[in-house]
């Protein structure tokens, strides 16, 4: 095959540079005649500062055979500002790149140049839905994520935005409770990035957060994901840990407990929850750490439990645990 | 050392509650345990040779065709190999110095920086690449490479790149992430480009990454998008900007960023404590993260005994050689925060007077370290090394250069305890030479008065202190399969060799630290 732009009538007026002059390089990559020959050309556009329709080509070649080819990225970028492109177009090509090479920086940063040109809520929105088939193939491609919730607060509009996010987190962990940035995502939409229409009663959306993470962690119960959330949950609004002191204490029992009762706050553990839970005998430590006096004595006898039997990998860490809740006691 | 008894090894449970999460966590279980020695096996040797010829064939014959995705990465491909070789315990002979210092100065951009390839655009990362390559082959004078880094231009391209909400890009029209941060950070440090105009807001940027996991993600939202109590939304951008409001982590808790915010909040410490005083009224608040749950993230991503205690990079994804550097490597920084790093005795160091007794106890404590050391080591050696040579993600995965750089750079962090040790840090503040520092910095900054000339000159000294304080803490090597095994130890911020970070540095900041090894008074 010869469709090297060196044979090519329509590049013959570019000095294709080669990359290295009067260099002998250390570690050199044996590239294909095709990437060699395209990024000749490249160099060549960069050094004239030429911005043309033909350098979007040149680019777009360069980018299908090394899409991390952050500076054909910044060159295309430069061009389709400067030609002033349909940046609908764009995102068009990007569409197809971005499915491609889902774990490149570079795919998504483009992006997310190109939404900030267009600013516009009505393709933030379709974003959503692009990055949702997205992430039904990767559902936990972390720059996916991470542009995701960059449209999010950067268009930061609750109507046509946010107001599915959280729906859409409660679809994702339907299908994979263990799915640790579909909880990330929660957090992120519930806390961390102001206040959503309609969760403005704080304490209201506490609630709702903890009982959404307890009946997540009744489910299967050794899921640190879930953990963390309410952790989390409670650290971020200053809720002491003993307000969940009840719901934990099934959990760090060796057997579910014999019981008719339903309590409703604080679900039990699923019938093939594999018990003690490493992860309530840590938060239940927590709880009596965060009570002091007396407690730290229960606490401590957590951590040792964990430390020599439970737990063994982290026994440095959970001795540690003892250590400093001593000194402070 | 024998390997580790497939008794303990438990099931990650599952609760009866399979998904796809599970599924893939119990397959990678099997696969790691089948890579188990027989049992009566008693040794796991290091494969040094076949691990240092797997780097070599790549230096000497070149890299294939597939390695064109890392076109953009070359100076990467350069330091992961012969940092590697420096891990390993192997010298380089002149002629691939010097090889290798023309082809890094072909990177050098025209308008400072480095850039991942000739004739491409600098960018935060590369450079931080190639300046660790140089200060692994490089020296002062005439084809030595150092001089011919043009520090000047590199800290206005630096400067270029600084966001108002403390962040950099990594490059021209490039993105935010903490990876280029750290980058830049490493490579001011080396070089002697520190400017409080620099540092500026860098703190609380990384402060605003921690996400309530505890580790960080790879950015944050700049909070100008929101009101802080407010549910009226704000025109993006255009509003004024509220020091109240949110500013979100981008992405969830992540090994590489949070090594890199943390080795960059260490780095960082003299700055936070020069310029953020917290004192009443003070204009500036200090800038917080909550190191507590830092470590408990850390020591949380070490998988269990069936994953052979190696390092995960998110909570619930899988094991993987590379975070036993990025993780595994990030405890002792978090030791460090807590103030549990105080070393008993740093090498070459005399025992102080007074605790005579004690000491030879002390150096008999092998061990304060927060994560599992022998478990990471057996990870990476049972699961780590390739048969052919080279260390990888995990079994079945081929070995590459990157794994084989983070893997043996994890052993190191796994096998030796290097922590900042308060008498070589004064060791090294009673030879200071403010006249040459002040002379060699490569950085175009003018204090606005005395009293701000003072502080800085003062945040140059002890950041250069601090830099060179990490020390090796005797009598806590531990080495699983023998001390044949050993590779050398790593600075647990720059990931460069202790000497090869200790001539840098000296170089670019004209001082004449004490030797680390003076000759002992008595034996």
């Amino acid at each position: 095959m010869s469709d090297l732009l060196a044979d090519d009538s329509e590049w013959a007026d570019v000095v294709p540079i080669r990359q290295y002059e009067n260099v002998n390089p250390i570690a050199p990559i044996f590239y294909s005649e095709e990437y060699k020959d395209a990024t000749d050309y490249f160099r060549g556009v960069v050094k004239t500062g030429e911005m043309s329709p033909r350098v979007l080509k040149l680019t777009e070649r360069v980018i299908r055979m090394n899409p991390a080819h952050y500076t054909a990225w910044q060159h295309r970028y430069k061009t389709v500002m400067a030609l002033q492109v349909s940046l609908e177009d764009e995102l068009e090509l990007m569409d197809e790149i971005a499915t491609m090479f889902l774990k490149t920086y570079q795919v998504w940063h483009h992006r997310r140049l190109i939404l900030t040109a267009l600013n516009s809520v009505d393709a933030a929105a379709r974003e959503l839905v692009f990055l949702k088939t997205v992430l039904e193939n990767d559902s936990k491609n972390y720059h996916t994520w991470s542009y995701r919730q960059w449209i999010l607060v950067h268009f930061n509009d609750e109507e046509r935005l946010w107001a599915g996010e959280r729906p859409y987190v409660e679809e994702l962990l339907e299908e994979d409770v263990r799915n640790n940035s579909a909880w990330h995502h929660r957090f992120f939409v519930v806390f961390s990035s102001g206040v959503r229409a309609g969760d403005e009663d704080r304490e209201q959306t506490l609630r709702r957060e903890l009982s959404f993470a307890k009946e997540k962690i009744a489910l299967a119960p050794n899921n640190l994901s879930a953990w963390n959330y309410l952790r989390g949950a409670l650290e971020h609004t200053h809720t002491p840990f003993t307000t969940v002191t009840a719901f934990v204490e099934p959990y760090t029992a060796s057997e579910p407990p014999a019981t008719d009762v339903v309590d409703l706050d604080n679900p039990l553990p699923s019938a093939g929850a594999q018990l003690p839970c490493v992860a309530a005998l840590e938060f239940l430590a927590d709880i009596y750490e965060e009570e002091g006096g007396e407690k730290t004595a229960k606490a401590v006898e957590i951590w040792k439990l964990l430390a020599n039997e439970k737990d063994t990998m982290r026994k440095k860490y959970w001795e540690h645990r003892i250590r400093d809740a001593l000194q402070k006691a | 050392m024998a390997a580790p008894r497939a008794s303990e090894m438990v099931a990650t449970p599952t609760d009866g509650y399979p998904t796809a999460t599970s599924s893939l966590q119990s397959d990678t279980e099997i696969t790691i345990k089948s890579h188990l020695p027989s049992s009566g096996t008693p040794q796991i040797a290091l494969q040094k040779k076949s691990h240092f010829e797997f780097l070599l064939r790549n230096l000497r014959q070149g890299l294939p065709e597939r390695y064109t995705s890392q076109d953009a990465s070359q100076p990467w491909l350069i330091y992961w190999t012969l940092h590697g070789f420096s891990i390993l315990g192997a010298g380089l002979d002149d002629q691939t110095k010097k090889r290798t210092i023309e082809t890094l100065l072909a990177l050098q951009h025209p308008d400072g920086g480095f850039a991942g390839g000739p004739g491409q655009a600098a960018h935060l990362l590369p450079t931080y690449a190639a300046i660790c390559a140089f200060a692994v082959v490089g020296r002062p004078g005439e084809g030595g490479g150092w001089d011919a880094i043009d520090r000047n231009k590199m800290y206005n391209f630096f400067m270029s790149l600084k966001q108002a909400d403390g962040s950099f890009l990594v490059s021209h029209h490039g993105e935010v992430d903490v990876r280029g941060i750290y980058c830049l950070l490493v490579v001011a440090t080396l070089l002697n480009l520190i400017t409080p105009e620099l540092l500026a807001g860098v703190p609380d940027f990384l402060a605003t990454c921690q996400t309530y996991e505890g580790g960080f993600g790879n950015a944050s939202f700049p909070g100008w998008a929101f009101g802080s109590d407010d549910t009226e939304a704000t025109t993006p951008l255009s509003s004024p900007r509220d020091p109240t409001a949110p500013r979100p982590p981008l992405g969830e808790a992540h090994g590489g960023y949070t090594f890199c915010a943390t080795a960059s909040w260490v780095l960082l410490q003299p700055f936070i404590k020069l310029y953020h005083p917290p004192v009443p009224g003070n204009p500036l608040p200090e800038p917080k993260i909550n190191t507590r749950a830092l470590l408990r993230w850390c020591v949380q991503m070490q998988g269990l005994p069936i994953e052979l205690g190696g390092f995960k990079g998110r909570t619930n994804k899988l094991v993987d050689g590379c975070y036993s550097w990025w993780v595994g490597g990030c405890v002792v920084l978090v030791e460090t925060l807590l103030g549990l790093a105080a070393p008993h005795i740093a090498a070459g160091e005399e025992p102080a007077d007074e605790h005579d007794e004690d000491s030879a106890k002390a150096w008999d404590d092998a061990d304060d370290s927060l994560f599992n050391r022998r478990a990471l080591q057996e990870y990476i050696l049972c699961a780590g090394q390739h048969p052919a040579g080279g260390l990888r993600d995990k079994p079945p995965k081929p070995a590459d250069a990157y794994h084989t750089l983070y893997c043996a750079a994890g052993l190191a962090a796994a096998q030796h305890r290097v922590v900042p040790s308060k008498a070589r840090e004064k060791a090294v503040l009673l030879t200071w030479d403010p006249v040459q520092a002040h002379a060699k910095s490569g950085a175009t900054y003018v204090s606005p008065s005395d009293v701000e000339r003072e502080t800085f000159e003062e945040l140059r000294k002890q950041m250069f202190a601090h830099a060179l304080s990490w020390s090796e803490e005797e009598g806590t090597t531990t080495y699983v399969g023998g001390a044949a095994n050993r590779v050398n130890a790593a600075h647990p911020i720059f990931n460069l060799t202790i000497t090869h970070a200790d001539g840098i540095l000296a170089h670019f900041y004209g001082q004449m630290p004490p030797s680390r090894y003076p000759p002992r008074g008595k034996k």
